[in-house]
């Protein structure tokens, strides 16, 4: 039994050395990126607008702020998807959390309005 | 006999976590980083010189999440791959030489660009290892230096156990290196290559990491997981 105990401990030494508590929370966003860019089919949107919003809204990282680009990207997908009002809308959330972002995004909302 | 091998063991865990360190600081061996204080990085799509013609998607979808978490701000990558295609830069091969790096300042407004080469992704189904080369380059829109660039081998292996038994766990892992296991071979050489990259405005570490001991520009490690 101890040296159970033993490996665990080491086990998390281990793993504490390189990942220590993040700025933000992502859920299954990674995977459902992957997913989208492999098949780009409606249920890898639907999955990956699904986790858009987990991480939009149910921030737990450190930072307690919505990371960089996931409302912008979250937008770009509604936008795909026809809805313009709720895309711009998330677009200009993005220039007023991050404004470092205005000079791309100025240009995507140009487009949009094309 | 039995608590020497434990022993040995976490050693080589502990040497295999946190080791690989060089002889500079991080203000010494990432000046550039330091100097021009980058905020926006633009990730361009990997260049795959690998055989491994899946390699560009998996890897790819992985490397915004540990910039961000470095406390950067990474241009939306979705909507930024959209705007590569129409302008005819998705092929990263295009500018990984070129002189001059501002058109992505302008366009983007990005500080830095980070340009990925996979040299190498196999697999090695008997042993159910996988062993990826990839080069991270990280350069200034603004001067077109490079700030920060590392080399590793990750070589991971994807068995996973079912107790005791040799077929089923040869199964078993043939099943598993199939699929998403390579998105964590992906995450493990991010997090080699990325433990070293200077905190960006967003980590309440910024600017604080310079005297931390820089790791080395070429890693090779082997993941016992």
């Amino acid at each position: 039994m101890k040296k159970y105990i033993y490996i665990f401990i080491v086990a998390f030494a281990f793993h504490s050395c390189s990942a220590p508590k993040g700025l933000y929370s992502w859920d299954k966003y990674q995977e459902a990126s992957y997913g989208y860019l492999k098949k780009a089919d409606e249920k890898s949107i639907d999955n990956i607008m699904e986790q858009y919003q987990n991480v939009i809204k149910k921030q737990k990282g450190t930072r307690k702020v919505t990371p960089p680009g996931m409302l912008a990207d979250y937008g770009f997908f509604l936008i795909q998807r026809g809805d313009l009002k709720a895309g711009r809308e998330h677009l200009n959330k993005e220039i007023l959390l991050y404004p470092e972002s205005k000079i791309f995004i100025d240009r995507i909302l140009k487009l949009v309005e094309k | 006999m039995k608590h020497s091998i434990y022993l040995l063991l976490s050693a080589t865990l502990l040497i295999v976590g946190c080791g690989t360190t060089s002889k500079l600081n991080k203000a010494q061996a990432y000046k550039g980083m330091y100097e021009e204080k980058p905020v926006s990085v633009l990730i361009m799509p990997p260049i795959n010189r690998s055989t491994n013609v899946d390699a560009k998607e998996y890897f790819h979808t992985t490397l915004n999440v540990p910039i961000l978490n470095a406390g950067y701000y990474v241009i939306p990558p979705f909507l930024s791959m959209e705007i590569l295609k129409r302008e005819s830069a998705y092929d990263s091969e295009l500018f990984i030489e070129k002189p001059s790096l501002k058109i992505f300042n302008k366009i983007f407004g990005a500080d830095i660009v980070l340009f990925t080469i996979i040299n190498k992704w196999d697999k090695s189904s008997l042993a159910s290892r996988v062993t990826v080369e990839v080069e991270y380059i990280l350069k200034s829109t603004h001067t077109s230096e490079i700030v920060y660039s590392r080399k590793g081998t990750i070589s991971y292996n994807t068995s996973i156990s079912t107790g005791g038994n040799i077929l089923l766990n040869m199964v078993a892992s043939a099943i598993n290196t199939a699929a998403t296991k390579y998105v964590d071979v992906a995450k493990a050489a991010n997090n080699y290559i990325f433990t070293d990259l200077p905190k960006g405005k967003y980590s309440p570490m910024y600017g604080l990491d310079k005297e931390e001991m820089a790791g080395l520009k070429v890693i090779n490690v082997r993941l016992p997981k």
